[in-house]
């Protein structure tokens, strides 16, 4: 068993975070390098910046905008992201880890704080799962992953608050720190290459969507000419 | 602005098809609206082709890439589609209208989409999908209010535009469209209402009469006047329809004495390009380029109709000139301009009744024009009223896109896609509803008419024209109007 822990520590801990940065990195890259590519062709270079800024904001503060459309749903999906992505990066155990790994530290959350935000993300969590299996809007559109995702998400935090307020066994204790572990690297292998991809994508969607409409400039010959339809009829 | 759900006989009445079974069955295609007749054979893959020319020559792309990746499949943008909100129907969500397209183009231009289908040996384009796409990227009417509310920032009009234009390749686009593209491009007369030039010029001399008689004021629609400082590209239909509208443009440049003119080489602001295919939208921007250039102006003035203010000022730099082309002025614009200098004077006292207005999709979206009209309103209609929501966050009135053109559809725009805003307007107890548009005009007076709303739409430069005060030093005569008349 502390064989496999070493092991899921150590190894697997290293390849599952570096596939994770590298494809976060990959898609950003690609991203950017489109954007790139569609400015360099687009006829008409200015782009409405302030507009860009202005709606790229109004979700990175969404309080204004929860109250609308649907608000219990929003209120959920905020309150889960703040526990979600604090209590990993600020958990006073995980940044002694990186203490003890590779030297480097930062303040840690209070551990009251840090088990409420652990409960609040559980039971977001699983309120945004049950919403969505019962809004029809919302279940209509689901794929799997939609569902799969927060139930993936519970796991190293279910996991994660046993180890660290219940008193269990130690094997109980290994098995399910093996588990958390497994389970938060699962999280980074897949992260990049599904919808979590959001997480490091979504500051520029009003970018990108601005960009792909300011369209190349004489585009009708060469459209024309690809699918031979040069001195076709309206 | 929530709505109720239509009733089942509306349903039916709404979605209706007046085609008959024969041309369905000859087309191979099931939707509300008239296609001229097209190849039917091989449908997705031409339909592949198509979508792969467009992506070589276009930006689409980077788009497309990023909402594949970040789609949160929330469903946030259902509550604000005035589409769904009436119908009720899931496949009117605009995330699912989207993901149409967008699962086409993850499967077919992916390498992810292509090695997983290469395994499972499924997911292709099928005909079934193309008839999907042809009635789901008709029911939208590219309002972009969705875009507004979803957080991942998808852009449905953006992908409605695309679905369009793509579907437009292979054959597959509203009869009404193309056949006034047709004339506008191909076309004797070179406009999309088919007017010859003798007819615009009696049409333009007959209002300059009826105004000379009602305001004794000489008011003219130039015509031809080399180096003008503006030249007016309205949409061509207010010339048949909407005279009253151009009769208030008219009177607000005599009053203020600046130069302007209207081009007998080409006069229609009107570009349905930007409903179905990006191809005719450049070459219909390159029509007021040229005129512009021909009649030696400087600035173009787009008349009120949003689709054609937006392709104009969005599309005139992407296709002639970047920073160099002509800059594009809505009249709104204009005349608060000349408003604010304090050169234009409206009575305050001739408009009385309640007075709401409607924000044009194509102008409000984005933040263009959202303030002006209504700082012009309120400056003369004591009785001014706002509909909710409104400016960015309006709702469309259910004929954009394009759709109003599309007679044989009216009961579907008046019953589901004006649905919402029928119930706005009727809300908010207006008499007089303001829409400075051609496309909104048209379906706003269809919707009140089909729904039994008491109120009168109309264009803002309606109201101005019954509001304007004229400088005394204009005025002529009974003797001068008498040779007027004469000449
Ligand atoms: C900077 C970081 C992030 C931002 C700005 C962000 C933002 C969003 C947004 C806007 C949504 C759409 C749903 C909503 O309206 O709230 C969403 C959904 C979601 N996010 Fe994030 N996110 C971030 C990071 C993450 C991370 C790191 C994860 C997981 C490891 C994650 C997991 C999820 C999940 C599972 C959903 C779907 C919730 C549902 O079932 O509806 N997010 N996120
Ligand atoms: S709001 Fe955006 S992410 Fe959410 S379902 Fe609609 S398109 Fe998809
Ligand atoms: S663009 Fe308008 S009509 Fe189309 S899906 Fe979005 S809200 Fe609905």
């Amino acid at each position: 068993m502390d064989a496999w822990l070493e092991f899921a520590r150590g190894p697997l801990f290293r390849l599952s975070f570096g596939v994770m940065m590298l494809g976060l990195l990959r898609i950003l890259l690609l991203d950017l390098y489109g954007a790139w590519e569609a400015y360099r062709r687009a006829g008409d270079k200015t782009l409405p910046w302030g507009y860009i800024i202005r709606r790229t904001l109004v979700w990175f503060f969404p309080f204004n905008k929860v109250l609308k459309g649907r608000p219990f749903y929003s209120i959920c999906s905020i309150l889960f992201h703040i526990g979600l992505i604090l209590v990993p990066v600020l958990l006073f155990a995980h940044i002694q880890l990186w203490q003890s790994g590779v030297g480097i530290s930062w303040p840690a959350l209070p551990k009251p704080v840090a088990d409420w935000l652990t409960i609040s993300t559980i039971v977001f969590a699983l309120a945004l799962f049950i919403g969505r299996s019962f809004s029809r809007m919302s279940s209509f559109l689901s794929r799997k992953q939609d569902y799969l995702w927060p139930l993936l998400l519970l796991l190293p935090f279910v996991t994660g608050y046993v180890c660290a307020n219940m008193s269990v066994g130690a094997s109980t204790y290994q098995v399910t720190m093996l588990i958390h572990i497994l389970s938060a690297e699962l999280i980074f292998v897949l992260l990049p290459f599904t919808k979590i991809a959001h997480c490091i994508l979504l500051p520029f969607s009003q970018f990108v969507s601005c960009v792909a409409w300011r369209f190349p400039a004489d585009t009708d010959d060469a459209v024309c000419t690809t699918l031979n339809k040069k001195g076709a009829p309206v | 602005m929530k709505t109720n759900v239509i009733i089942v006989e509306e349903r039916q009445r709404a979605f209706k098809s007046l085609r008959t079974d024969e041309i369905s069955e000859r087309q191979k295609l099931k939707v509300r609206y008239h296609v001229e007749d097209f190849d039917v054979n091989d449908r997705p893959r031409r339909f592949l082709e198509a979508f792969a020319a467009i992506l070589k020559h276009s930006n689409y792309r980077v788009a497309l890439d990023h909402f594949i990746r970040v789609s949160a499949k929330c469903s946030r943008c259902a509550t604000t589609c005035h589409v769904y909100q009436a119908t009720g129907n899931p496949k009117d969500i605009p995330c699912y209208r989207s993901e149409l397209l967008l699962s086409v183009y993850r499967r077919h231009f992916t390498m992810g989409g292509m090695l997983r289908s290469r395994v499972a040996g499924t997911g292709h384009l099928t005909d079934e999908k193309v008839q999907k796409m042809a009635d789901s990227f008709y029911d939208c009417t590219a309002c972009r209010r969705c875009n507004h509310e979803c957080p991942s920032g998808i852009d449905h009009g953006l992908i409605t535009h695309l679905g369009r234009y793509i579907l437009s390749e292979i054959g597959i686009a509203p009869r009404a469209l193309v056949v006034s593209t047709r004339e506008q491009l191909e076309g004797a007369s070179g406009n999309t209402s088919a007017i010859p030039v003798p007819a615009l010029i009696d049409t333009l001399e007959f209002l300059s009469e009826d105004m000379r008689e009602e305001k004794r004021v000489n008011i003219t629609f130039p015509l031809d006047v080399e180096g003008s400082e503006f030249v007016f590209f309205p949409a061509v239909s207010d010339f048949l329809m909407e005279a009253e509208t151009l009769m208030g443009i008219a009177a607000v440049f005599t009053a203020t004495g600046d130069s302007w003119t209207t081009g007998t080489g080409y006069f229609d602001g009107i570009n349905y390009g930007l409903f179905y295919s990006d191809r005719i939208l450049e070459r219909v921007v390159k029509k007021i380029d040229i005129e512009t250039r021909r009649l030696k102006g400087s600035k173009v003035l787009i008349g009120e109709c949003g689709h054609a203010s937006r392709s104009a000022k969005q599309f005139l730099p992407v296709y002639c000139g970047g920073k160099d082309a002509y800059p594009v002025v809505n009249i709104m614009e204009y005349t608060w301009d000349v408003w604010k200098a304090g050169r234009l004077k409206l009575d305050p006292n001739v408009v009385t009744e309640k007075v709401t207005y409607h924000d044009p999709c194509n102008i409000a979206r984005q933040g263009w024009i959202v303030d002006k009209p209504r700082e012009l309103l309120k400056a003369f209609c004591k009785n001014y009223v706002e509909l909710s929501p409104n400016g960015e966050d309006a709702v469309c009135c259910g004929g954009g896109g394009g759709t109003v053109s599309i007679d044989e559809i009216r009961p579907y725009r008046t019953m589901v896609g004006g649905k919402v805003k029928a119930d706005q307007i009727r809300k908010s107890g207006c008499k007089i509803l303001v829409a400075p548009c051609a496309n909104c005009k048209k379906q706003l007076k269809e919707l009140v008419e089909d729904q039994k709303i008491e109120c009168e739409v109309v264009g803002l430069h309606d109201l101005i024209y019954k509001a304007i005060i004229f400088d005394d030093s204009l005025k002529v005569s009974p003797d001068e109007k008498q040779t007027g008349e004469e000449e």
